[in-house]
């Protein structure tokens, strides 16, 4: 008989213990839905989430909301206050994820919200935890880099070429503007790629582009990079003049002219040598 | 400083004085300002520009780079390409003391190509004044290609009107391809632009080109 009260007490115990039930209890004078929002901290997760909205400024505001708060969801049920201490006793791989997705945020084209991602992620990977030293080292750096390049469907060859250049060896210390260096070239070369890809498609006006052609266009390309030098500002002119619809109309005319019949380009070939253009370009991290 | 002008190195003023410069109590009448270039090249002066304060008259001489003529052995002669120029048309007189000034090529009284180092002498004959000396002071080079040229030889690159119609018809749509090949351009200057100066300090990896140099070398 004893028994069933001290049951309804340990449950009653544990519930106060884990915080409070899903269904707040009935109390005795009704809220106010003002003060409910106040009480529940709603409204500073809801600004927080329309502050990184505004920040990313999104294509898809409904789908990064979403993505938003399932990554909250998931910070939450993992025991981390979200914005706290940039999870200080996170392990690993949840700050890695955490990195990745403070990274994904914004394109980074957004240059403010893209550096304040960079920010937080260089800040959540290198804060100091139990069993780690405070600093980004350069196994996890290397590891955000290959995560970025496999997340953009980078094929294989390509990205090793790059993180050759970009990445660390696994026991130096990175700093941020390495680090910022490292994961902006990745993100733009892959938007490089999928220009790139476009552009094969606009010159495949049969089954598959000539191959000339293709080498024509890729060779004007590679020009334009060569002549633009930052410190003359005049030659931005003359670099993107030859990119112009004329000067292209007369490199394609010429290349068709001299086409070697029949010899054409697979996409994986001009994709490969569209990032040798990029990769060349990339300065090595020393 | 002027992007235009000519990196120099701008030496403080030195009094030119009769007496113990500390003791004396008659403050120096001329203050004389050397500028040289750096590596010892030379520059073509075309202006001399700066901002006065409380200088009368100004002169300035030149040295020249030595022409194949000139007797070897003695260093090349100065010479005076401004004179006695009046800064302030009364030296006792507010006018003229903080003015901009800016001496161009056609009021010099000799060439001035092939300088390797300026010396303007300041004159201040009033007692009236602490100090004086000149402010910015830019040494302005000629031969800088006018913006105009650039553009007039960057239009006469395009082709012309008559070679666009006669171009093969099954060409795919330039447009589309230009605004491509531009955006892959300009992704690749946004990366070379954010490109950053830090290092995480590697000493070996200099050695390690070299010892892959040193092996193909040996190779070979």
């Amino acid at each position: 008989l004893a028994s069933l009260p001290s049951v309804k007490m340990a449950i009653l115990k544990r519930r106060r213990a884990v915080g409070g039930s899903p269904v707040p209890r009935p109390t005795a004078s009704p809220v106010s839905e003002a003060e409910l929002l106040a009480r529940s901290g709603v409204r500073g997760i809801l600004r927080e989430a329309v502050l990184k909205l505004l920040e990313a400024r999104p294509e898809e505001p409904s789908a990064f909301l979403a993505d938003y708060f399932e990554k909250l969801g998931q910070d939450l049920a993992e025991g981390a206050a979200p914005h706290s201490d940039h999870g200080s006793y996170l392990l690993g791989q949840q700050r890695l994820g955490r990195a990745m997705w403070y990274l994904r945020l914004a394109h980074h084209s957004q240059r403010t919200a893209f550096n304040n991602n960079l920010s937080m992620a260089y800040n959540c990977l290198s804060a100091g935890g139990r069993k780690k030293k405070p600093g980004l080292n350069g196994k996890s750096y290397s590891e955000v880099l290959r995560r970025i390049c496999r997340e953009g469907d980078l094929s294989e060859d390509i990205s090793s070429v790059l993180l050759k250049k970009i990445q660390c060896r696994d026991h130096e210390a990175v700093p941020f503007d390495v680090f910022r260096y490292g994961v902006l070239t990745c993100f733009v070369l892959l938007e490089f790629m999928s220009k790139a890809e476009i552009l094969f498609r606009s010159l495949d006006f049969h089954e598959q582009p000539d191959r000339s052609l293709c080498q024509a266009v890729l060779g004007t390309l590679e020009e334009a990079l060569v002549a633009s030098d930052i410190s003359v500002p005049a030659s931005y002119l003359e670099a993107g003049s030859k990119l112009g619809p004329d000067c292209l109309a007369v490199v394609m005319d010429r290349a068709l002219l001299r086409k070697d019949a029949g010899v054409s380009m697979t996409l994986q070939e001009f994709l490969q040598e569209a990032s040798a253009l990029f990769l060349h370009k990339v300065k090595p991290v020393l | 400083m002027d992007p235009e002008s000519v990196p120099c190195t701008i030496k403080l003023p030195v009094p030119l004085q009769v007496g113990d410069v500390k003791t004396d109590q008659a403050r120096p009448g001329v203050y004389v300002i050397d500028v040289t270039f750096p590596k010892s090249q030379d520059v073509d002066v075309s202006e001399i520009s700066f901002k006065n304060y409380y200088t009368a008259f100004l002169t300035v001489r030149i040295q020249q780079q030595r022409r194949p003529s000139d007797p070897r052995g003695n260093p090349p002669a100065w010479r005076t390409c401004i004179k006695s120029q009046r800064l302030m048309p009364n030296p006792h007189m507010e006018d003229g003391s903080q003015d901009y000034v800016s001496l161009r090529k056609s009021q010099m009284i000799c060439g001035t190509d092939h300088v390797t180092a300026i010396r303007l002498i300041l004159r201040q004959p009033s007692p009236v004044w602490l100090n004086f000396t000149l402010e910015d002071l830019q040494i302005n080079p000629s031969g800088k290609q006018s913006p105009q040229k650039g553009f007039s030889w960057l239009l006469s690159q395009l082709p012309p009107k008559e070679q666009l119609q006669s171009l093969h018809k099954g060409l795919p749509d330039p447009n589309k391809v230009s605004s491509e090949v531009q955006q892959m351009w300009a992704l690749t200057e946004v990366m070379k632009a954010n490109q950053s100066t830090a290092t995480i300090g590697r000493f070996d990896s200099g050695c390690a080109t070299q010892v892959a140099n040193e092996r193909i070398l040996s190779r070979t």
